[in-house]
């Protein structure tokens, strides 16, 4: 195998001409160059140009980007919304826990103003939920101000660096969850999960994971 | 008896190096396992380490998160024992503020923070020993720190400080010529491009050498890019070596 080329930031790799930028890349004046010290990747892809991309050994840190799925744990809830820390963006898990907020009407895509969060998640629950956009809150902001809506207990600094989730899907939700017994418990519906030790149904908004990924 | 005498009829400088010489410099990535970037640089007498973490969640004040970019978030401070008489107050006072305004300014010219927005990255900079040129040596450190934690840059940020003696540009300036009286010029410089992230200047100096000290500075700072730059292949390599690529 052909060894490949190390690089440094500033580094000019070629021209957009010849390849498509990827990560760790940037374009400037026509000319791709690398913004990190690694190494060169050219990956081929069918008809179109090459794309060009700058790989390190350990991969530095991602971020939650909107419309990603992630995987946290419930750390506090209120009849308005629930508060996450957010663990694993898709299947990386992160170094840092970041901070998120599932709100009330976003919980199910049905009934949005039925929903009890009591009755959909409990501090420990661990959830799949999909970020939002932020431009969504936003609106949603103005909206608030707009109607004189606004709730008591979110500042505008909550709203504006908080990551927004949602798990209005079949497939967002409850995954793993603990009874108050302290027994895993085992979905029974897409609203009701039972504890095998005392056969005990509570409440929870439960994913509905893809057949492939349960366990025996 | 006379002074000492910054640029001798020879054209040796104190330390008896000639005018555009730089001063040694000495780095290594990689020196802290449990931060995200570090680095340990040592230019002549001046020995700057820096650290970097990030880019994680805004932590303290919430509201200074900025939704389509990164905050960058440095502090500079001296050790007590840097300087010829113990440091009383090593960080919090008005110069390393203003010495952290400018890492901030100069970092955030170069890093491409709009990949990570609503986030922060956190530079840390101790000077250890300050023989002069402390700016530039930090900036110097910092750019190898931030290298090592994956952040992506635009080029490297150079930085060096020139002074102007007897007519003549002195490149590098350690501690007994930027006390000397004499007017001393930091330039952080993105080489590639040429172009300039931070300048700044103290005391006085006349308008028609402001030009012959600003090429001086710049040549300075490309040759400090080239040894930065070996610094970096070489640690690649090593890391390299060590996983087995």
């Amino acid at each position: 195998m052909s060894p490949m080329k190390l690089c440094v930031p500033g580094d000019k790799l070629c021209s957009t001409d010849d390849c498509r930028p990827g990560t760790g890349v940037y374009m400037r004046h026509g000319y791709i160059y690398s913004s990190l010290a690694g190494y060169v990747l050219r990956k081929n892809e069918g008809e179109e140009l090459p794309v060009i991309s700058v790989v390190r050994e350990t991969e530095t840190q991602l971020l939650p980007d909107v419309g990603a799925i992630v995987t946290c744990k419930v750390t506090s809830i209120n009849p308005r919304f629930a508060k996450v820390h957010i663990l694993y963006v898709g299947s990386t898990p992160l170094k840092d826990r970041f901070r998120g907020t599932i709100r009330k009407e976003d919980v199910r895509a049905t009934e949005k103003d039925k929903v009890e969060t009591y009755k959909s998640f409990r501090p420990g629950d661990i959830v799949l939920a999909k970020v939002v956009s932020f431009h969504l809150l936003m609106e949603q902001l103005i909206f608030w101000l707009f109607t004189l809506d606004l709730p008591a207990q979110i500042s505008l600094g909550d709203v504006q660096s908080n990551y927004l989730l949602t798990t209005a899907e079949n497939e967002l939700g409850v995954v793993v969850a603990h009874s108050e017994a302290g027994a895993q418990m085992v979905p029974v519906s897409w609203c009701e999960m039972q504890c095998p030790r005392t056969h005990t149904k509570e409440f929870r908004k439960v994913a509905r994971v893809q057949p492939e990924y349960l366990h025996a | 008896m006379a002074g000492l005498e910054l640029l001798s009829d020879q054209g040796y400088r104190l330390d008896g190096r000639k005018a555009p010489e730089l001063r040694k410099v000495q780095a290594r990535m990689g020196v802290f396992a449990q931060a995200d970037g570090s680095a340990y640089i040592e230019q002549g007498n001046t020995k700057a380490l820096a650290v970097v973490y990030g880019p994680h969640e805004m932590r303290g004040s919430r509201s200074r998160t900025l939704h389509d970019r990164a905050v960058i978030n440095c502090q500079y401070s001296m050790a007590t024992f840097s300087t010829a008489e113990r440091k009383r107050r090593p960080h919090g006072d008005r110069k390393s503020t203003e010495m952290s305004l400018h890492l901030k300014q100069t970092f955030e010219a170069a890093v491409m923070t709009q990949l990570y927005p609503r986030s922060q990255i956190d530079i840390y900079v101790k000077v250890l020993q300050a023989d002069g040129g402390n700016y530039s040596v930090c900036v110097n450190a910092a750019t190898l720190a931030v290298i090592d934690a994956g952040i992506p840059m635009r080029d490297y940020v150079c930085a060096c400080t020139v002074g102007f003696v007897d007519e003549t540009p002195l490149a590098d300036l350690c501690f007994a010529e930027e006390s000397g009286g004499g007017s001393s010029l930091a330039l952080a410089l993105l080489p590639r491009g040429g172009q300039i992230a931070l300048l700044q200047m103290d005391a006085r100096l006349h308008q028609d050498h402001l030009e012959t000290l600003m090429e001086a500075a710049m040549t300075a700072c490309k040759g400090v890019s080239k040894v930065l730059d070996e610094v970096v292949r070489q640690h690649l390599q090593e890391v390299s070596v060590l996983t087995g690529e």
